[in-house]
């Protein structure tokens, strides 16, 4: 990843809560769902920085903006369909899908096919990362409310 | 002896619960939050075997009132435009009706009053909220102040353009298309004037408000649920944008690339 720690931090936070305002998301959300965003896209670039291959780091970005959009979305009582959105968007593969039309317009279509299943790649990265974050927290919020189960003939007839 | 039926909707409960779901859906929230908006509404008003079944076009909703008597109804549903502080407001009657802070009349007064809510922003916030949102993923693509400027600016024109697509109530499909359209054409224009800016960071930085993210998630959360019917109808829905955006996108190119080859661009 070829952008600052600042670039990355800013463009996450201003990305997010510009789309939240334009799905007309509650402005109380607008910041904590920023912050979610910046989580997010942080965990994507500092581990592509590292590295670590494309899909996996935006796989790793978008569980962790889920599971963060849950919580919050929980420690709120807001819908979580506002968190996660924001813990989404900013690893939507742009720049590939850019790429993918421009090359298809010039006639490459082997390079843009290419490109294109790069980006199909990564929107199924972030399909499973969001799925996963939700799975794992409603099996912890199951969890949680579970009560133990009396064994039969405890209580008195 | 005939039996007397009784309109459904002469129900307030029946009237509070279509409502709340119809609200949920027409403003881009999931089916399975209807469904279970529904649900504990219907408990919270003291009514078994709540039954409904939700798609992103229509709501089934059934129910036993306290005197036994089932009362069943259709609704058929029509996306209106996305609005999650609506969404979010039927999410907090319904908490505040189970919790008991509000009796039937109340909430439905509120759920009518919710039908009517305009967003945080209005429409000509939204011009701004285009230019941060776009200058943010510019700004994430590798752009630099010109670019993040550029890409704002034309998001925003593409957000008006979007605004008169829907004051002269036109498919959400032609608004894709249009603003896939503008997006890759104005970045072409504004290279005249500007001659040093990244293309591709200020197409994609423009592009991205556009992104079909709701449905996506929407897609996403539904199929978790086990909702396979919406989850299906929200990936197509996005899907589609995505293609319509595209496909504006490329014809716009094309027709660059014919106006290039002709020498007059």
């Amino acid at each position: 990843m070829n952008i600052s720690f600042w670039q990355a931090a800013l463009g996450s936070l201003g990305g997010s809560v510009g789309f939240a305002l334009l799905a007309h998301a509650p402005l109380r959300s607008l910041l904590p769902g920023g912050c979610i965003a910046v989580l997010s896209f942080l965990i994507y670039w500092f581990l592509a920085s590292l590295g670590i291959s494309e899909s996996l780091s935006v796989f790793a970005g978008s569980l962790a903006g889920a599971l963060a959009g849950h919580l919050v979305s929980r420690r709120m009582k807001m819908i979580s369909t506002i968190f996660l959105v924001s813990a989404i968007v900013p690893v939507v593969p742009g720049l590939g899908l850019y790429r993918t039309m421009s090359l298809l317009a010039q006639g490459l279509t082997a390079e843009g096919a290419d490109q294109g299943i790069r980006a199909m790649i990564t929107i199924a990265m972030i399909s499973l990362g969001l799925g996963a974050g939700s799975f794992i927290d409603q099996r912890s919020h199951l969890h949680r409310n579970r009560k133990d189960p009396e064994p039969p003939g405890s209580r008195p007839a | 002896m005939k039996e007397k039926l009784t309109p459904a909707l002469d129900q307030p409960c029946m009237e509070a619960l279509q409502l709340a779901g119809r609200i949920i859906i027409e403003n881009g929230g999931e089916t399975y939050r209807a469904e279970e908006t529904i649900a504990h509404m219907g408990m919270a008003l003291g009514l078994t075997e709540v039954e409904s079944f939700a798609v992103p076009s229509g709501l089934f909703i059934s129910y036993r009132r306290p005197d036994g008597v089932l009362e069943t109804s259709v609704k058929r549903v029509h996306r209106q435009e996305t609005n999650l502080t609506r969404v979010d407001w039927v999410n907090r009657i319904s908490r505040m009706l189970s919790a008991g802070e509000l009796d039937l009349m109340q909430a439905l007064s509120r759920l009518r009053g919710i039908q009517r809510l305009p967003g945080p922003v209005s429409s000509v916030w939204r011009l701004p909220a285009a230019l941060v949102c776009a200058g943010g993923f510019s700004l994430l693509f590798g752009g630099g102040w010109k670019e993040v400027l550029c890409s704002g600016l034309i998001a925003a024109l593409v957000q008006l353009a979007g605004n008169l697509f829907s004051r002269f109530r036109m498919h959400w499909y032609a608004a894709s298309i249009a603003g896939g359209f503008l997006t890759e054409l104005l970045p072409h224009l504004a290279v005249l004037l500007v001659p040093e800016i990244s293309m591709a960071a200020t197409v994609a930085g423009a592009l991205m408000p556009l992104v079909p993210g709701l449905a996506m998630t929407n897609a996403v959360q539904d199929t978790l649920r086990g909702d396979m019917v919406s989850g299906m109808s929200h990936g197509t829905q996005a899907l589609l944008t995505a293609c319509c955006i595209a496909g504006g996108a490329l014809l716009s190119a094309a027709l660059l690339g014919f106006l290039q080859r002709r020498m007059i661009l």
